[in-house]
């Protein structure tokens, strides 16, 4: 418990007095989680509206005319059957004038100019089961529904659906890069200011250890530095665009990250910072990171 | 034997700085180490302390080996060591309570005990006055004699004292080589390494002399005045 308080008060030392520097950290950190939030945001946005997307997302499967509404019901149950679809919907030619009389008001004049003898084709209206709402489990039913004797055409929202299925797997695989951009800068960013505070307290850290400090006791400071600064960085960068999502919410209809996701932005910015302190205390004081015999060179 | 050096030789990249020394410590004893600049004293003082592990040769210290030390044990070594620098080596930002203390602290020893022992080492060098002063606000013999404080405070079983007057005036230095030969009458072993040893009486402490690396029983002692 004393040695617990001990640590404590070399943490609150090692950071005291050195309020400019960690201010250009937490800054650094900040704007470099600014620009990693925003990337994660917009992913996330589109990721939902392709969820929602998918699941509203129906076929439909235009059937020849003069097919007999008996058999266009019974093609429906077959297609009711299959895996991938969860219902199916025989529109009759008259109902699907009345959907179109009631979807386009405006052009009903256009049903009116056609002679009386044309009917719009009957249809099933699919909706595809869970499973089956990937494009290329779209794809591959609208295939099959295709192929069934009496199915003149199938149309579905495909390339709606894989423009919108491609954009997000750019972004998800842009975010990873700036991820990854942003684990090395502030990796390097935080590896460098505890390198210098490691280097302000040598004299600290010398005696420490010849007064027989463990290695964990004389390092666990500037650890808790890298994560502190990891830790407010990330927390201030989301706070930073939180505020900016709240002020255009009203002209860039959007939702905000959710709370879990939000705990692990911040989760992630404690583990960089934490990876970059480890870093800079490998390279201010090298004897540190090793365990095991001694042989040779400087101990410190 | 609290040291034993049996054909210890080390190098600073090509410079030879210590070359086959053979010596060692028994407890409760008084070492001076004698030597002019460069000749290698302080490298031998780290070898003690294993800041620096010999090239060649045998080293032991207080029950630990050199070639089969492990980082978990070095902390346990130091901890059987006291060591006092010439530039004194206080920790500016902290009080002569703190710095006094604070082998015991990082050690993990009880508050309690902690203030009892600082409180006690204070009053025994006379400055228990001092004790919420910052170093930059005690005179040089002050500063030392905190040092010597600070390497006490946890009883070690030796005293590595590295010219520890060397930035000292006469009679100040005196009042520091009193002082540690105290400790040594109190039974704790002192190494002191020194450019003059015409401070140390004769007959009170053994004394080997180094040249550049070698060392030697210089078989006299160097009176005062001499």
């Amino acid at each position: 418990m004393a040695l617990l308080r001990m640590v404590f008060r070399e943490i609150w030392l090692n950071l005291r007095g050195r309020r400019s520097s960690l201010l250009v950290t937490l800054l650094m950190v900040s704007l470099s989680f600014v620009v990693f939030d925003v990337f994660l945001l917009v992913t996330w946005n589109l990721g939902s509206m392709l969820e929602r997307e998918r699941e509203s997302i129906g076929m439909e499967a235009f059937l020849e005319e003069g097919l007999s509404p008996q058999a266009a019901r019974s093609m429906g149950d077959v297609v009711a059957g299959m895996e991938q679809v969860r219902s199916v919907y025989y529109v009759s030619p008259r109902e699907a004038e009345a959907i179109f009389r009631s979807q386009f008001p405006r052009r009903e004049e256009m049903l009116d100019l056609l002679s009386s003898e044309y009917r719009l084709p009957a249809s099933l209206q699919i909706t595809p089961a869970e499973s089956g709402r990937s494009p290329a489990a779209m794809e591959e039913l609208a295939r099959t529904v295709a192929g069934m004797e009496g199915v003149v055409d199938v149309v579905y929202g495909e390339e709606y659906l894989s423009d919108l299925s491609d954009t997000v797997s750019a972004l998800a695989r842009l975010d990873l890069f700036a991820g990854l951009m942003l684990v090395v800068s502030i990796s390097l960013v935080v590896a460098n200011t505890v390198r210098l505070s490691v280097s302000r307290r040598s004299l600290t850290v010398q005696i420490m250890s010849i007064s027989g400090a463990p290695g964990w006791f004389v390092r666990t400071p500037y650890l808790v530095e890298g994560l502190m600064s990891g830790l407010a960085g990330s927390a201030l960068g989301l706070a930073l665009v939180a505020l900016a999502s709240q002020m255009l919410q009203g002209t860039l209809g959007h939702r905000f990250l959710p709370l879990p996701w939000s705990l692990l932005v911040v989760g992630l910015g404690g583990i960089v910072g934490l990876a970059g302190s480890w870093l800079g205390l490998r390279a201010a004081l090298p004897g540190l990171g090793r365990a095991g015999p001694v042989r040779g060179g400087r101990i410190r | 034997m609290l040291v034993s050096m049996d054909g210890v030789s080390y190098r600073y990249r090509t410079w030879p700085a210590l070359e086959d020394v053979t010596m060692g410590l028994a407890e409760g004893e008084f070492l001076v180490i004698s030597g002019p600049s460069g000749a290698g004293k302080t490298t031998l003082l780290r070898l003690m302390w294993m800041d620096i592990l010999p090239d060649t040769g045998a080293l032991e210290v207080a029950g630990f080996r050199a070639d089969g030390i492990t980082r978990r044990e070095l902390p346990l070594l130091r901890r059987k060591l006291g060591i006092v620098f010439q530039d004194f080596r206080l920790l500016p930002d902290r009080t002569v309570y703190d710095n006094v203390a604070l082998p015991l602290q990082v050690a993990g020893t009880a508050p309690r005990m902690i203030r009892r022992r600082v409180f006690e080492l204070l009053a025994e060098m006379g400055l228990s006055h001092r004790r919420i002063s910052y170093p930059h606000e005690l005179s040089g013999g002050e500063q030392q004699r905190i040092a010597i404080a600070r390497a006490m405070v946890s009883h070690p079983q030796i005293i590595l004292a590295d010219e520890p007057t060397g930035n000292l005036d006469p009679g100040v230095s005196r009042m520091i080589v009193d002082l540690l030969m105290d400790i040594n009458r109190g039974g704790t072993a002192v190494v002191m390494a020194t450019h003059d040893p015409r401070q140390i009486p004769e007959g009170t402490a053994r004394m080997l002399f180094l040249d550049r690396g070698r060392l030697s029983d210089p078989g006299f002692w160097p009176g005062m005045g001499s």
